[in-house]
């Protein structure tokens, strides 16, 4: 008897042998091919047998894969390189103590404005997470190729048009779509006009709003195609909320007629005359609640066009600070359909009149280095804290020497305090780690050790990456 | 006026001329970088005279490795050598003697935390500056505060503590040739009671697996939480500890195997226990198999045996596991690669502490390499083993992996040939990658396409879109785990 036939023999046997141990039988008769090994006695027969089966079994018998098995394709590399392997702890770290995803996503932000990607087995982003940075398209695509058990990547090397549209996944595609915005506003739009209809309402709306880039009169008879015949309302509300940036707002109706009953335009001053809108307090809490409604409805043109006014002088006459839920109703009006100009000027006035929640409101939609000016402002004029100045800057901001600002000086006295705990203003100094430049961390960290925190102290982990890592990022 | 108020002031650099007066008794010769404390802080520190006495034989140089301090001079920390397999990871922050040590004792500060802070009081091992270990940081962004640490001025004292009597070294007594005679005696005696206990609880344990086979696996499947509760109980009195533990994380492991493979599973786990059974009954003086049957040897017993083998070499960090057992313990167990060319390939360092205790601290991080000297568990298949010495942390020693040392067919095989009941191999394996079967499930394939093994888990992320160079997994049998891996993206950790 040759190996391979004992092998298989025993193989043959083992069938036998465990039927009848499931159901509580002697098995040793069914195992003739071990009849000497196995002896007389009965029970011990029993105990070698299932000695020899259990080898045999735990050894020869082993799972097989089947035919089918399916490999994913590499993760690629991305087109910024990955953090060195000195700082990735560092990175791990942060990322370990962001509690939410919205504060990891600030570093991961931050690590993209810098000019690096994180390292695969630190983060990765998943198929559907919209907010991860554009670079991170490949990895957001081999996620949803992971997911959907395909094994082959979809060809996107070639430039995005109609005809290959369906070639690219979607993050790839929405990063090739931004790219040709920015490139040729016309052929972007083109190629949204031939693709649109074939989405389904979330893509739609969210392909849509890639057209807030280098939006012009070119795209208003787009946008109201699609306010005509787009199935989605969330969809056509966007469209509608583009053409009223680009002055296309609804006709002035009864509506806007009865928002701006509530308010009206005085001039003041003597010699230079100007105008300044006045409130008309409601008198009753349903007065109050219709003008709310009336405000959440209202678009800036219509609005501004009812008192009488262009856009920009509503702006520049509205009396800011003096009725909360009128200005929230008013920055609401321009931070959605409001052209650049409009949000610069608007922040600007809010920034003068000391409105720092309105600033914040408006930060999401001003460009990178607008939103690090009016954080500096915040800081050094106004006393924003870090978190405060960070959530106005974003994370593409290098602020300089924000640690001299009097929320600065605040927190050294602070940490310098006999009762000072480890734990204290952990998020004020992960913010201040966010905004500074490089050189401003580096400083900072003196500073900051020189104020009694070890150097090694968790807090600083943030200022300390900001410090190390190389700022190869474009600058805004 | 206390040592961490001065110490304060002084990191601050705001010691003013007129408090030098009030600070200056405080302030220890060994003054410097800002911080330090002197033996009188230590004693204040101890909870009681034998803690001290403990700290003061903790003090010595060749108790100590990966010893450092923040450049700073705040943080000081340190690896201690206790009874278990793995180090204690000692560390204090010297403005307000605030400190944490791994060791599972409930004295706080524990003996270790004293003996580092002896250490750095009295200077008798250099404390460099160094980069603060990740451990140390982790430690520093828990603490909850300075009243979470005693300052040395206001400790309050639990007792008479004397730092001179804490320093006298006991002679040791010495013995009359009668008594020794008569100890020895009585341990053979109890030794060959142990033995008689082990061998009735292992005929019990034959005739508990022939009642399995004759009630049907079926039965015994369904319901074998119950029944190796109860099996295991009987080994407990019989003093085979390790069997009992072994039975008692049997049913989990039949479970986490698919409905239709557990009669095949069974009979495999019932099959080594005879086997196992059978090896105590032929050798029951063998120390491999002792350990597998009843208890280990102690770590002073390891040590002092001339046969076990002792390997000097670069270590990584493959992984550490921690698991709660059925038995109320907590096992911590340590994989270790040796990268060099030969010998051992593997090294298992396995500690035990009881779950009431709580959370331990990792004692090493994973992917991390030194240079340190192991001695081995004499065994024919040498894994658990003890740390004897290690130097300080390396970050790149040898680049690569070495390769496999022998085919994955033998790889699988023949650690069973030296230990048939072995239930977990350590496996190196070659060039492959993570590929997926239609129902999701991952399965490791080697390069050539010759070998393909299941893998336990969901193999996610990078460990599933790279080629994996190497692989470091342990093999149970019917599922892969990996530990940890090399790729051209660098080294995967099984969590990554």
């Amino acid at each position: 008897m040759t190996e391979t036939a004992s092998a298989e023999a025993i193989f043959e046997t083992m069938g036998a042998i465990l039927t009848r141990w499931t159901m509580g039988s002697t098995a040793a008769s069914a195992a003739s091919i071990w009849r000497v090994e196995l002896g007389d006695d009965p029970v011990e027969a029993e105990l070698r047998l299932l000695a020899l089966s259990g080898q045999f079994l735990g050894t020869i018998v082993t799972g097989e894969p089947p035919s089918t098995l399916r490999v994913l394709p590499d993760i690629p590399t991305l087109a910024l390189p990955t953090v060195s392997a000195a700082l990735r702890p560092l990175v791990r770290r942060i990322l370990a103590a962001s509690k939410d995803a919205a504060s990891k996503a600030d570093v991961i932000h931050f690590l993209a404005a810098r000019g690096w990607t994180t390292h695969p087995a630190d983060w990765m982003p998943d198929a559907s997470d919209e907010d991860a940075p554009d670079i991170y398209a490949a990895w957001r695509d081999w996620a949803a190729l992971a997911a959907a058990g395909e094994t082959t990547p979809r060809q996107n090397g070639d430039q995005l048009t109609a005809d290959n549209w369906d070639d690219f996944w979607p993050a790839a595609r929405k990063a090739a779509l931004i790219e040709l915005r920015r490139r040729d506003p016309s052929a972007a739009r083109a190629l949204l006009e031939a693709r649109l209809g074939s989405e389904n309402a979330d893509a739609r709306l969210r392909l849509l709003t890639l057209l807030s880039e280098r939006l012009s009169g070119d795209d208003v008879a787009f946008l109201e195609n699609l306010v005509t015949n787009d199935r989605a309302p969330k969809v056509k509300a966007m469209a509608t909320s583009m053409l009223a940036r680009l002055g296309h707002g609804p006709a002035v109706g009864e509506d806007i007629a009865e928002l701006a009953a509530f308010f009206s335009v005085k001039t003041k001053g003597l010699l230079r005359r100007s105008r300044v809108i006045d409130f008309e307090t409601p008198k009753t809490p349903a007065q109050w609640q219709r003008r709310k409604v009336l405000l959440e409805g209202a678009d800036l043109t219509s609005f501004s066009g009812a008192l009488g006014l262009a856009p920009q002088d509503l702006i520049a006459a509205w009396d800011w600070n003096v009725d909360p839920a009128a200005d929230a109703g008013l920055i609401k009006m321009i931070v959605e359909p409001g052209t650049n100009a409009q949000l610069a000027q608007a922040a600007g006035v809010v920034s003068e009149h000391d409105a720092t929640g309105l600033i914040v409101a408006l930060a999401a939609r001003l460009a990178p280095a607008e939103r690090a000016r009016f954080a500096a402002v915040g800081l050094h004029t106004h006393g924003f804290r870090f978190e405060m100045a960070q959530a106005v800057a974003g994370v593409a901001a290098r602020l300089d020497d924000p640690l001299s600002a009097p929320s600065g000086a605040k927190l050294l006295t602070a940490l310098r305090r006999d009762d000072a705990k480890p734990s204290d203003h952990v998020a004020e100094l992960h913010a201040l780690g966010l905004i500074a430049s490089r050189d401003s961390a580096r400083r900072s960290l003196e500073q900051l050790t020189g104020a009694g925190l070890l150097q090694a102290d968790p807090r600083l982990d943030m200022l300390r990456l900001n410090a190390a890592l190389d700022d190869q990022g474009e600058k805004p | 006026m206390t040592i961490s108020a001065c110490s304060r002031w002084a990191a601050r650099g705001d010691i003013e001329l007129s408090s030098l007066a009030d600070i200056l008794p405080i302030l220890d010769s060994n003054w410097e970088a800002g911080v330090a404390i002197d033996l009188k802080a230590v004693e204040q520190l101890a909870t009681d005279q034998s803690s001290l006495k403990a700290a003061a034989g903790l003090a010595k140089p060749t108790k100590w490795s990966g010893v450092g301090g923040s450049p700073d001079g705040a943080l000081i920390w340190g690896e201690c050598a206790g009874s278990g397999a793995n180090p204690y990871r000692v560390m204090a922050d010297l403005r307000d003697l605030g400190n944490k040590c791994t060791c599972p004792s409930r004295k706080f500060p524990c003996k270790h935390v004293l003996g580092l802070l002896w250490l750095n009081a009295e200077s008798i091992v250099p404390f460099a500056p160094a980069d603060t270990p990740a451990w140390v940081s982790d430690w520093l962004g828990r603490r909850r505060g300075p009243s979470a640490a005693k300052p040395a001025g206001a400790a309050a004292p639990s007792g008479e503590k004397d730092l001179r009597a804490a320093r006298v070294v006991e002679p040791e007594a010495t013995e009359d040739p009668k008594d020794a005679a008569r100890r020895e005696a009585q341990a053979a005696k109890r030794n060959e009671e142990t033995e008689r206990a082990i061998l009735d609880a292992l005929d019990a344990l034959e005739q508990w697996i022939g009642d399995q086979l004759r009630l049907g696996l079926s039965g015994f499947i369904d319901d074998a939480t119950a029944r190796c509760r109860r099996i295991a109980a009987r080994l407990v009195d019989g003093k085979a500890t390790a069997l009992a533990s072994r039975i008692d994380e049997l049913p989990a492991r039949l479970l986490a195997l698919a409905a239709g493979d557990r009669p095949r599973g069974a009979v495999v786990e019932l099959g080594k226990l005879v086997l196992l059974a059978r090896a105590f009954r032929a050798a029951p003086r063998d120390s491999a198999i002792r350990r597998s049957v009843a208890t280990s040897e102690t770590r002073e017993t390891v040590l002092a045996d001339p046969s076990a083998p002792r390997i000097d070499t670069q270590w990584e960090v493959l992984a550490e596991q921690v698991q709660t057992r059925r038995d109320g313990l907590v096992s911590q167990t340590t994989w270790l690669l040796s990268l060099a060319a030969s010998g051992p390939r593997f090294a298992m360092l396995l500690d035990f502490f009881p779950a009431s205790a709580g959370r331990r601290g990792s004692v090493f991080t994973p992917g991390e390499r030194f240079q340190g000297e192991l001695v081995f568990y004499p065994s024919q298949q040498p894994l658990r083993a003890l740390l004897v010495r290690r130097d300080a942390a390396q970050a790149t020693l040898t680049p690569e992996w070495p390769a496999p040392d022998q085919t994955l067919s033998n790889a699988l095989t023949q650690p069973l040939l030296a230990e048939p009941w072995a239930i977990e191999i350590p496996l190196l394996l070659p060039q492959g990658r993570i590929a997926r079967d239609d129902a999701g499930g991952a399965w490791w394939r080697a390069a050539d396409g010759a070998a393909a093994l299941p893998v336990a888990g969901k193999a996610e992320g990078l460990l599933s879109g790279t080629e994996l160079t190497r692989t470091a997994a342990i093999w149970s049998g019917n599922r892969l785990t990996i530990l940890a891996a090399q790729s051209p993206w660098g080294r995967i950790g099984s969590h990554d």
